[in-house]
């Protein structure tokens, strides 16, 4: 199964749901994109993409329970991406293997063109830092560190120097109207604060992506929408590409892309 | 680095009440073990004294063979040239002059092998501490050759007492029967038995005329300055003095290696104490690091969602284990020093255990003594277990699985 891709001057694009044995989605979108293969390396035109993609976790002995049954998409740079679905529909876990987080079962994922399934932790973790940024439903900031510190770790390990990391992420956190919250620990914040330093430290680094799981999960309607427009802004000012796991229909409207998910697969929007 | 240093101390911070029961069980642990080092080391230094002072002496000089053979014809003659070299060093504080020799003492009623013992009773009093152990009576003098002391052991066997009259016989030099009578003139009690039980003094003047040797003597016995090493300053002696080729010079490790092997075996038995509290302090912090972390596992999942590296939350973990470590080490430090330089100077009173404590040559009073090195040693080891300890708890953090970390509760 797969999406087709589609201009990205639509306002919003709903994918379809097309049944196809794996080898035959592998093959639509080698033809589609017509990539260059170059060991494991393809060049195509897309960010990220997904090859009948699927995940089983092991719950017990000899219980399988299958979240992704084969999920085959391809997602634009600059897009701004929403998977929608009920719980269990299997959102986060696609969100998760997108974002080098988790691996795959079975099929591949192509990360600018580069086959990231089978590599190892380490090239993970390094892919990880440098082009992908991840706010997460809990807001998961690091309790020991300030504001600030929180929005420098990631550039920290990037091993920008001290002075640029600094004034990066002061200017990230005034975008995010924190500046004079910036020496305050989680725990002195609320909820809305402390989501927008999570997506201050998603952007600071200046990733190709931000995988967003849930992130208004936990935030009252006036405070998500406004971070949800903080981050259209980003997304329009800065193109980096946003894709969203949630059911919230806030988010599912502002959403340039939509990708409705149910049981482990993609299904045409309700 | 300073970023993960900050989290780690911020770790630490952050559960005050647990990382402070850690912080003291390892200052307990150090504390601990520093003053049961130094009050090893003071009864050590008590027992060394004591031994040394009573008999042995720090340094004995013989000539070669005397100590292996104990024979009379092992002899230092003419001697003057040596003492006067001896008076001149600096290292050495006093030396005496000694005859010794196994012989017969017979009373009236019984009679004993003892070791006969010559000795210039001025001199013999600066040093061994035999003048001040006498129980009755009194100690040696120069005017009055047929006085004789006795351990009070011995003199009980042969059930006599003050005043009353000995013989002692041994073979002399020139190997005719040596024998004489003598009056007993004070009664030895030092609480070790071999030498309440089997040792005679007389004054040298008396043994060179009974063993028939008057320009000869057995052995010098040597105190050192307080600050002079024994086997160091025989060492040196063995270079210095004349006729060197023709002396043993023995410290009194050498004289007595089995006492020396005692307190060897003493302080490899301080290392079964070390390891214990190795074990606890070990624990202690284990159960802090490991707790700290399975508290923290969203945490670290979000560090390594973020892109932090393995070998990066391992380094974490282990500096927070050195953190609690460290401080842990510098307060039981200060508890240790504290605790020997108060009990160094009062000392601690084990006089219910006297009679057992005398017969290890240990004073019923002891005074822990402050060792560098050993303070060291165990603030090194407790450091080194804190790092080692964290390794279990930092792979454990290191080796997390990011999605699986950051659902968990």
């Amino acid at each position: 199964m797969r999406c087709e891709a589609q201009p990205r001057s639509e306002a919003r694009r709903t994918d379809v749901y097309v049944e196809r044995a794996p080898e035959a989605a592998t093959k639509q979108i080698a033809k589609r994109e017509s990539p260059k293969v170059k060991g494991k390396s393809i060049v195509g035109m897309n960010l990220i993409e997904t090859i009948d993609l699927k995940k089983t976790y092991s719950t017990g002995k000899n219980i399988e329970t299958p979240a992704l049954r084969g999920i085959s998409l391809s997602i634009a740079d600059k897009d701004f991406v929403v998977l929608a679905g009920p719980s269990g529909s299997g959102k986060s876990t696609l969100l998760h293997l997108m974002g080098a987080l988790d691996t795959a079962t079975q099929g591949a994922i192509l990360f600018e063109g580069r086959d990231i399934t089978n590599i190892d932790i380490h090239k993970l973790t390094t892919l990880r830092l440098h082009k992908i940024g991840f706010v997460f439903q809990a807001y998961n900031l690091i309790s020991t560190l300030t504001a600030l510190e929180n929005v420098e770790y990631t550039m920290l390990l990037q091993g920008i120097n001290r002075r640029t990391r600094r004034k990066k992420s002061i200017d990230t956190l005034q975008r995010v109207g924190l500046d004079d919250l910036i020496h305050r620990f989680p725990q002195e914040m609320s909820g809305g604060q402390q989501q927008r330093v999570a997506v201050a430290r998603a952007i600071a680094a200046e990733p190709r992506v931000v995988m967003a799981d849930e992130p208004t999960a936990n935030l009252d309607s006036k405070t998500a929408e406004s971070l949800l427009e903080l981050m259209q802004e980003l997304n329009m000012e800065k193109g980096i590409t946003f894709i969203f796991s949630t059911h919230d229909p806030m988010i599912m409207n502002k959403a340039k892309r939509l990708i409705h998910l149910k049981d482990g697969k993609i299904t045409p929007a309700a | 680095m300073m970023t993960f240093l900050k989290i780690a101390w911020r770790n630490i911070t952050r559960s005050k009440r647990r990382s402070c029961i850690t912080i003291s069980a390892v200052g307990f642990g150090v504390g601990a073990l520093i003053f049961i080092w130094g009050f090893v080391e003071g009864a050590h230094r008590q027992m060394i004294e004591n031994y040394t002072s009573l008999l042995t002496s720090d340094i004995q000089i013989h000539q070669k063979g005397f100590h292996q053979s104990q024979k009379l014809e092992t002899h230092l003659l003419n001697p003057e040239t040596l003492l006067v070299a001896l008076e001149k060093n600096a290292q050495i504080k006093a030396n005496a002059p000694r005859i010794k020799a196994v012989g017969l003492v017979s009373s009236s009623e019984s009679s004993s092998g003892v070791m006969i013992l010559g000795v210039d009773p001025e001199k013999e009093s600066s040093v061994s501490t035999l003048h001040r152990r006498i129980k009755t009576g009194a100690f040696l003098d120069m005017e009055r050759d047929s006085g004789i002391i006795l351990g009070a052991t011995l003199a009980k066997n042969l059930n006599v007492s003050i005043d009353d009259k000995i013989v002692l016989m041994s073979q002399a030099l020139d190997g005719s029967i040596a024998s004489g009578a003598f009056i007993i003139q004070g009664l030895l009690d030092t609480g070790t038995e071999e030498i309440d039980k089997g040792l005679a003094l007389i004054t040298l003047r008396a043994a060179q005329e009974l063993f028939v040797m008057p320009r000869a003597i057995s052995e010098i016995a040597i105190r050192l300055n307080p600050a002079a090493e024994s086997r160091t300053t025989a060492r040196k002696l063995k270079d210095i003095l004349p006729q060197n080729s023709d002396l043993e010079i023995l410290p009194w490790q050498e004289v007595s290696p089995s006492f020396q092997q005692w307190i060897e075996f003493d302080n490899g038995f301080i290392w079964i104490i070390v390891f214990v509290v190795m074990i606890v302090v070990a624990i202690g912090i284990l159960n802090t690091v490991l707790m700290g972390v399975l508290e923290r596992t969203r945490e670290f999942g979000i560090l390594l969602a973020l892109g932090t590296k393995r070998q990066e939350i391992i380094t974490m973990v282990a500096w927070e284990s050195f953190f609690l470590g460290t401080i842990g080490s510098l307060m039981g430090l200060l508890l240790g020093l504290a605790l020997n330089t108060y009990f160094g100077k009062t000392g601690i009173d084990l006089t219910a255990f006297t009679k057992a404590l005398n017969s290890f040559y240990i004073d019923s009073v002891i005074y822990p003594s402050l060792n560098v090195t050993h303070s060291a040693v165990s603030v090194m080891l407790v450091l080194t277990t804190s790092i080692v300890v964290s390794i279990y708890p930092a792979f454990h953090a290191a080796n997390l699985k990011p999605v699986e970390a950051i659902r968990s509760l």
